[in-house]
Order: C-alpha cells, then sequence, then structure tokens
C-alpha cells in the first residue's frame, strides 16, 4: 500500500518540489493549504487550511507522516518573537493534532541558523519551535526536525531566486563575504526530508541538511555565477549596518524590488553546522554543487550558444543541424573545459574565436579542447563541405598569421 | 547440443582463431560449443541510417566524442571503445608502456582491424616445429574462405604469398597510383619493393557479403560485410546443428576432470564440460585465462609485439588537385624494406590515403588554428599519405608480469623495445625517406613511434615447440594441461614484421584439421 503524506508549505519552493519528488516515488500525497502550481491536480488531494488553524480530522486520517513547511514571514514581521506569532502556535497545534489522528511522523523544516542568539527573528523562531515540539508529549521516535542548510537549484524562487539574481551581476557590494554558509541542492533537501517521513535512521531527531563542508558565503557566490554564466564575480565587502539602511532605502524607493532586513541578517548570522554524520545516516551523498548547477536554465542556455558559434567557427560556414549543436551540449555539460563562458563578442562574431585560440592545440587547454570537440561533431554531418583550393588555404593562413599577436596575448586567458 | 550428448569440443573465443579452428571440427561432425563474452544486447553497427553517419562516428550515446588521446583514429571509433573498452574492463591488465588490446564482443578484434594479409615463408617460419609446406594448406583454405584481393603478379605478390586464389584488386587512388607509377618507371631497388596491398576484402560479391563500394567508410565498420570479420564465419557455422554459441559467457575458471576440462562462466550457469578445450580469446586474453589454469604465480613471461611507425608523406604532383569522391581507408600500397643481412631483418607496411579520415585528429597536431590547421588539413590531404611501417618482433623485448594470490590474479604487461631499435629506427627512416623522394613523396615531420601493443600484433607467450611449462606442442596443446589447445596469436613462436591475422587463422585451421581427423 502507498504511504501517505501530508505537507504543509507545498506551493513553496521546497514544497513543489518535494510534492512532485514523493509522487514519483509512489507515496499519496495530502496538501494541507494551497497546492504547488502546475502541479497534476488529480494526483494530489488539497484541503483547505491556514497556518494557525486546526487541519480537518480526515485530511490526516491513514497518513504516515506530516511534513511541516509553511511559515508565515509576515508574522514574523509584524509580531516577532513573541507569542503573537503564528508561526509558532501554528506548528504545536498541527503536530499535536497530527499526533492525535495516530500519524506516526512529524517532520519539521528548520534552519541551519536556527539558535537562541540568532540575529534573525526566522532563526529564533524556528529555534523555539523545535524546542517547544520536542517538548510535546511522545515526541521521542516521532518527531524530526531537519535544519536545513542554503538550497539552491530548481526553480528561481526564495533564497535561491534571490543569489540567482546577485550571481547575474558582475560586480557586488555585499555583507557577510566571510561567513561560512552550507548549500544544499533542492533536490537533496527533498530526499532527506523524504527519508525522514518515510524510513528515518534509528536515534537521530535532530538532523542536519546542508552541506558537509561549509564554504564562504563569497565563495558560493562566485561558484554559483562561475557554474550559471560562467565568468568571474567580482565581490566587494560592504558593512552590516550600511547595508541595512540600504535594506530600509529598497523599501522607499518605488519600482526596486525590496530586500528584507531578515534576510541580510540572516546571512550576517551565519555559522555552520556538523552534517556529514547525519547525511551518511540518510544515506544521502551531495553533489559538487558546481556540477548540479550545470543543468541549471541560464547554464544551459550559455553552453547552446557557445556550441553554436565554437561549431560555426570549426565548420567555417552555418551548419544547419540542430541536432549537432545539442550532440555537443551534451558532452559539455560533462566536460569541465566548458565551465568558463566564451567572450559575449564571439557568440557574435564567431570568427573572433580564432584570436584567443592557443598557437599549438593542446586537450588540456580549455579551449583547444572545446574546439576539437566541436570539430568531431561538424566533420559528422552528412552534408558535404567544399571543396578548399589553395587560395583558400593561403587567405587562412594569413589571417592566422595576423591572430597571432592576439593569440600570443589572450590564449591564456581561455586556458 | 541437439543430439542430447555434450561437446566434444569448447572453442572459447568467436574471433578469427575461434572460428577457423571450429570450421574443420564442425565440418568433420564433431560437436563443437562456442563461447563468447559478448553482451547480447549490443546494438547491431551495421545497421545505422546512412542519412545520420554521426551515429556511426560518434557513436549513438556519442562515446567517441571525447578529446583526442593521440591513439590511432581506428582506436577511437565508437565500435573500438566498445570492443576494446569490453575487453580492458575484464581483463584488468596493469599496463606500463603498452596498450592492452582485446576483444569482449563477437567476431573479436576483427571488428575493427585493417584487413592486411600476408602469408609467413620459410624465412619467417625459423624456430617454429611447423614448415612452411604444412601451412601451405591451411593458408589456401583460409584465403578461399575469407577472400582476399590484390595482385598476384607484382614486386610485392611472392612475399605476400602465393597459397591462395587472389581476387582482382581495388582500384587505386590517385596518390597511391603517382607513386606506384613512379616505381614502376624506375630502376629496380635491391632491398625495396612496393606493391599493391593485399587486403582482406571483396571485390566480388560472395554470399551475403556485397563487394566493397568505395564508400570510404571503412574506418567506422563495413556495413556491406566487404571487409572480413569473423562473424561472417560464425553465421555459417551457426547453420551447422552440430554447433552451438553461448554468448555473453565470459569464462572465467577452468578446472581439470577426470574425463576432460570445465570451464566456469559468468552467466551463472553450470560449468561447461568438454575432453578438449581450445582457447582462442586473443593473446592477452588468453594469457588472463592460463595464469589461473597454469598457477603462473610470481612468473614472468617475454611477449612480442611488432613495433609499428606512422610516418605522414607529402607528394607535391598532388598539390590543388581535387579529392577522390570515392575510395577505402586500407592500406592502398604495400611495401618491404630489408634493413640488415639477417632473413628477418625487414620492415613492412602499408600506405594510406588520408582523404577520408577525420581531419580532426590530424588539426590537432598542427601548430595551427583550428579553423586553419582544418584548412590546411583538408587543402593537403589530396596530396597527403601516411605509411605505416612495421618492425619484426625481435625489436620488442616486452614481458608480462603474473601474481597470484588466492583467488586474485594480477597480470601486468610492460612494454619496451630493443637496445638497437632506435638505431634500427633511424636507418630505416633514412633508407624510405630516401626512397619516398625518388619516388616523389617527402616525408613531413609528425614521424610517431606507436605505444607497444597498439599494433595488435602479438605472440610469443605460449610458444609452439616450447619445452617448458607454459610451452606448447606443435598443434598448441599446453605441456602442462594436455587437452587443452591454445589456438590464437599467443602460441607464435615468432613475430615477424608481416600482418599475423592470417597465419594465426592458417594454424588455427591446422590445428582443428588435426583434432577433426583424432580418434
Amino acid at each position: 500500500m502507498p504511504q501517505r503524506l501530508v505537507v504543509t508549505g507545498a506551493s513553496g519552493y521546497i514544497g513543489a518540489r518535494l510534492v512532485e519528488r514523493a509522487l514519483r516515488r509512489g507515496c499519496e500525497v495530502v496538501v494541507l493549504g494551497s497546492r504547488p502550481a502546475g502541479a497534476n491536480d488529480a494526483a494530489i488531494a488539497a484541503t483547505p487550511w491556514r497556518l494557525g488553524e486546526p487541519p480537518r480530522v480526515t485530511a490526516l486520517a491513514n497518513a504516515s507522516a506530516v511534513v511541516h513547511l509553511a511559515h508565515d514571514w509576515a508574522s514574523d514581521r509584524l509580531d516577532g518573537t513573541g507569542p503573537g506569532n503564528v508561526n509558532l502556535n501554528g506548528a504545536e497545534t498541527l503536530a499535536r493534532m497530527a499526533r492525535e489522528a495516530g500519524v506516526r511522523r512529524f517532520v519539521f523544516a528548520s534552519t541551519t541558523s536556527a539558535r537562541p542568539e540568532a540575529l534573525n527573528a526566522y532563526g529564533k523562531i524556528k529555534f523555539a519551535l523545535e524546542e517547544r515540539l520536542r517538548a510535546l508529549p511522545n515526541s521521542e521516535g516521532g518527531l524530526f526536525c531537519a535544519r536545513i542548510g542554503l538550497v539552491y537549484g530548481g526553480p528561481e524562487r526564495a533564497q535561491y531566486g534571490l543569489m540567482a539574481k546577485l550571481a547575474s551581476l558582475p560586480l557586488l557590494p555585499m555583507i557577510g563575504l566571510d561567513r561560512e554558509v552550507q548549500p544544499i541542492h533542492l533536490d537533496e533537501v527533498c530526499d532527506g526530508l523524504l527519508a525522514l517521513a518515510l524510513d528515518p535512521p534509528a536515534g537521530r531527531q535532530t538532523v542536519v541538511l546542508a552541506g558537509p563542508t561549509p564554504m564562504t558565503f563569497g565563495h558560493w557566490l562566485r561558484t554559483l555565477r562561475r557554474a550559471r554564466h560562467g565568468r568571474r564575480l567580482q565581490l566587494i565587502p560592504m558593512p552590516i549596518g550600511f547595508a541595512l539602511v540600504a535594506c530600509d532605502m529598497t523599501k522607499a524607493i518605488p519600482f526596486l524590488p525590496s530586500v528584507e532586513r531578515e534576510r541580510v541578517l540572516g546571512l550576517a548570522g551565519a555559522a555552520p553546522m556538523a552534517s556529514a554524520e547525519d547525511l551518511a545516516a540518510l544515506g544521502l551523498t551531495l553533489r559538487d554543487p558546481a556540477d548540479a548547477l550545470t543543468n541549471c536554465r541560464p547554464a544551459r542556455r550559455r553552453l547552446i550558444a557557445e556550441c553554436r558559434a565554437m561549431l560555426r567557427y570549426v565548420a567555417g560556414r552555418r551548419l544547419r543541424s540542430p541536432g549537432a549543436i545539442i550532440r555537443l551540449a551534451r558532452v559539455a555539460r560533462r566536460d569541465p573545459a566548458f565551465r568558463r563562458a566564451l567572450p559575449r563578442l564571439a557568440l557574435r562574431w564567431p570568427g573572433l574565436l580564432r584570436l584567443i585560440e592557443p598557437i599549438r592545440p593542446s586537450m588540456q587547454h580549455g579551449l583547444s579542447r572545446r574546439l576539437h570537440l566541436a570539430a568531431m561533431v561538424a566533420e559528422s554531418l552528412p552534408d558535404e563541405p567544399p571543396q578548399l583550393g589553395l587560395g583558400v588555404l593561403t587567405k587562412e593562413m594569413l589571417l592566422e598569421a595576423g591572430a597571432l599577436p592576439f593569440r600570443l596575448a589572450f590564449a591564456r586567458v581561455y586556458a | 547440443m541437439s543430439d542430447g550428448t555434450g561437446p566434444e569440443f569448447i572453442v572459447i573465443g568467436s574471433g578469427p582463431a575461434g572460428v577457423s579452428a571450429a570450421i574443420p571440427l564442425v565440418e568433420a561432425g564433431r560437436r563443437v560449443l562456442m563461447i563468447d563474452g559478448a553482451q547480447p544486447s549490443r546494438p547491431p553497427d551495421a545497421s545505422m541510417p546512412p542519412d545520420q553517419p554521426w551515429r556511426r562516428m560518434l557513436g549513438a550515446t556519442l562515446t567517441a566524442l571525447r578529446p583526442d588521446d593521440e591513439l590511432s583514429p581506428k582506436l577511437r571509433t565508437p565500435v573500438a571503445l566498445d570492443v576494446v573498452g569490453g575487453f580492458q574492463r575484464w581483463a584488468e591488465i596493469a599496463a606500463d608502456r603498452f596498450l592492452p588490446l582485446g576483444a569482449m564482443a563477437r567476431g573479436g578484434l576483427s571488428q575493427l582491424w585493417g584487413g592486411f594479409v600476408a602469408e609467413l615463408d620459410q624465412d619467417d617460419l625459423q624456430g617454429w616445429p611447423v614448415t612452411a609446406d604444412e601451412l601451405a594448406p591451411s593458408y589456401r583454405v583460409v584465403t578461399e574462405r575469407i577472400g582476399i584481393s590484390g595482385s598476384i603478379d607484382d614486386d610485392m605478390a611472392p612475399f605476400y604469398g602465393t597459397s591462395g586464389p587472389v581476387l582482382p584488386a581495388l582500384p587505386l587512388g590517385p596518390t597511391a597510383s603517382a607513386l606506384l607509377s613512379r616505381y614502376a618507371a624506375g630502376k629496380p631497388y635491391r632491398d625495396f619493393a612496393l606493391g599493391l596491398a593485399r587486403n582482406a576484402i571483396l571485390t566480388v560479391a560472395r554470399g551475403e557479403r556485397q563487394a566493397c563500394n568505395l564508400s570510404l567508410g571503412c574506418l567506422w565498420g563495413c556495413a556491406r560485410g566487404a571487409i572480413y570479420d569473423a562473424r561472417q564465419d560464425l553465421a555459417t557455422l551457426r547453420r551447422h546443428p552440430n554447433f552451438q554459441l553461448r554468448d555473453g559467457a565470459i569464462a572465467t575458471r577452468i578446472t581439470h576432470e577426470p574425463d576432460g576440462w570445465a570451464v566456469a562462466t559468468t552467466d551463472g550457469a553450470p560449468p561447461l564440460r568438454a575432453p578438449r578445450l581450445l582457447i582462442a580469446a586473443g593473446p592477452l586474453g588468453t594469457l588472463r585465462l592460463a595464469v589461473p589454469l597454469l598457477g603462473l604465480d610470481k612468473i614472468v613471461l617475454r611477449l612480442l609485439n611488432s613495433p609499428v611507425m606512422a610516418i605522414p608523406l607529402l607528394v607535391p604532383r598532388r598539390l590543388g588537385k581535387p579529392a577522390p569522391r570515392e575510395g577505402y581507408t586500407l592500406a592502398q600500397l604495400g611495401f618491404r624494406l630489408r634493413y640488415a643481412q639477417p632473413p628477418t631483418h625487414y620492415v613492412t607496411g602499408g600506405l594510406y590515403e588520408t582523404t577520408a579520415l577525420p581531419p580532426s585528429s590530424f588539426a590537432a597536431r598542427l601548430p595551427l588554428g583550428r579553423r586553419a590547421g582544418t584548412a590546411a588539413f583538408r587543402a593537403l590531404s589530396p596530396a597527403l599519405a601516411i605509411a605505416s611501417v612495421y618492425f619484426p618482433g625481435h625489436c620488442s623485448t616486452n614481458f608480462i608480469t603474473a601474481d597470484l594470490s588466492g583467488d586474485q590474479v594480477r597480470v601486468g604487461v610492460r612494454g619496451d623495445v630493443s637496445d638497437d631499435f632506435a638505431a634500427v629506427t633511424r636507418l630505416v627512416r633514412r633508407r624510405l625517406g630516401a626512397i619516398w623522394r625518388r619516388l616523389g613523396a617527402f616525408a613531413l615531420p609528425g614521424t610517431t613511434i606507436a605505444v607497444a601493443g597498439t599494433d595488435a600484433h602479438l605472440g610469443g607467450i605460449f610458444p609452439m615447440g616450447l619445452a617448458d611449462a607454459h610451452g606448447t606442442s606443435r598443434y598448441g596443446e599446453l605441456n602442462a594441461a594436455p587437452g587443452i589447445h591454445l589456438v590464437d596469436g599467443s602460441v607464435l613462436p615468432s613475430i615477424s614484421a608481416k600482418p599475423t591475422t592470417l597465419t594465426i587463422m592458417a594454424n588455427a585451421d591446422r590445428i582443428g584439421r588435426r583434432l577433426a581427423g583424432l580418434a
């Protein structure tokens, strides 16, 4: 019999993906509150519900687990850490009713910033909530707090959406660059939550779902930009006070996207938590973010544009074969040589690639290697290249000679 | 077997050696079971849609779309990566300065061979317990069977042998023609001869095999079956009720039993039993099976190969001429050069035209940008040729180390060449260089000596006629394991500069014939 899962916050960044992955594993999913956008309605039962209200008992019937992801940010802002914060009572009510309805497991999405001394309300509230839930009777063995790190990947929403936006800029004034963060892919978070809900490891009430080797926030932003855009990111450290003032200003200026103080404070207060043992107990092996991000949309789009330009350059003509571009891109996604973006001008005028190639081809040189693969794809196409006379050869050699000084100067840049 | 009794012979391996030994046995009515490590699920490679050449050239899953590793283009095709990769994963041979080529596929390495064939003469057979006269009938049978084309009356014909019928030659490409006509018009050479190459390719259709249509696609496997491939013989064998093929069965362990031998396989079936066992897994595959069988622990064996050198040539007369639109990428011309007095001190080789070779593998070596490098190759290729030069096996001093600890089998191969090899290559390059110039061709920079083993002309591991524990009788029967015959290249007592496949097949035929006649 399929296991039934009750999910709150199913329309959120993590929730939507969690529901998708749970369904793929053959679970039945009951959504409390709004359902994920674009989800297949037939597969998901949804019940109207708001955080703080008691759910209908029928919604909890026969469920194996509740995964509580919903969080009311407005209440954090308005009510702070006081008793009026709807997050506090909401989670407790839900957990209590789930227990009464015979649901065996309650998985609570917490955060790696859950600490009593956290700078932002979010961290403080999540910590207080963990404490409250643990204090419920019979919570041992049935309650799981998942402290989730910095989540990336998937749709560009929530924190990841903000960081994706930041990483699209070449120059970024930023706070907390030396703070340590623990990135984890959205799919990995979902798999961890599902493991807790369906088949939890024994003896772990609080698990850390976060990258096992912390990296500085600055390094993370650079990794993100390199993986998504193949380019470098220049970071300018900014004092926190200045950033908070800037946040307040974004709210005052119309048409500018506003940035919450909460997010800024959350970053400034980040501190790493050990996660390796928890991940191992859950059977999770995290991918290197640089590998996991090769599939994100900007990276894919960039690769396609670059593969098209490289094919055009090596073939010396426009190729009427989308298949060729796709074949090259398929290999490119796996080959680290392609992670470095080509200059934008070369995408427009592929002939410019001549100016940045190394003098002597080498498979160790990133660009040389990419062009070799492109040449292999180009020569495997059925249309015959035109016969090359000595005139064309002479022209090519003259161009080659003209490009020499540029190549001496620039080839190293694209190694 | 169809009549309900077990096989009389088990043949391990379905390559040229295995099928050549099995054919005389099956034709004599003996019950033969052939096992082969090929994965039956492997997609057929001959049925590629012609409008999608990339499938053939890069592989349906793009296995061959990878950076240049300086191996011969032949070894970078999807078929080669599949056939050889499967073997290397299975055999786990630790190789040092050596490329361990073997096959884990139906038809063995004949799926990717170059088709070049030659018979050994009495001088080549020095030190063998077999004479040229004894081999001649088998050379004839095999030549008739696989179909060989070339010339029977040029300067190279006697060198390649005259035992069997030879089909009309393929038409020569323009570059090869230019060289050969100069050769024919000039004064004869004392130590050098040039003529048409002799290739196992059909110029006349035969059965299900079609004649070569000069489509220039040889490198990626001949979809017409014009080039000989042991799978063709395998198809013939399978029509006999007394022959059975077991695919996907990799032999793991061979043990002695009172009434013969038992072979355990990876497919989980009970061990296969027969009074006699023929091993034709290719020299390195056979080695891998023989090490635990013979208990070759902490032992060093020799391994012969035929070192090979590639020389790019430019024929200035052909510059600016159009590239041929049809042809083949097997050797067009063959040559031999005697470089010292002893009869085995000669090199031999083939001349290949380059128009059908992938420009990328040349452009990757030119000190030019990719666009200019490709243009240079394409503009020059009508005037380019590549000479491959094979040296005799006594120039190689490779050795094999074998180690057994419990069930662990560790086999290592280390490649090396004789002390005088550097001097020999210099001499050969100089003399060939002078000859090319007289023929109107110039050696370009970029001559390379391939890593040992690339030639796949291996032998000398379990030599016929050697009395030691790892020696074999004149019928390839292991001295230390009577009833087991090695029928592939591993038993060749010496390796000449000539290609080995035809001789391996003739020798396997000779052994098969002998076993067919035994009671």
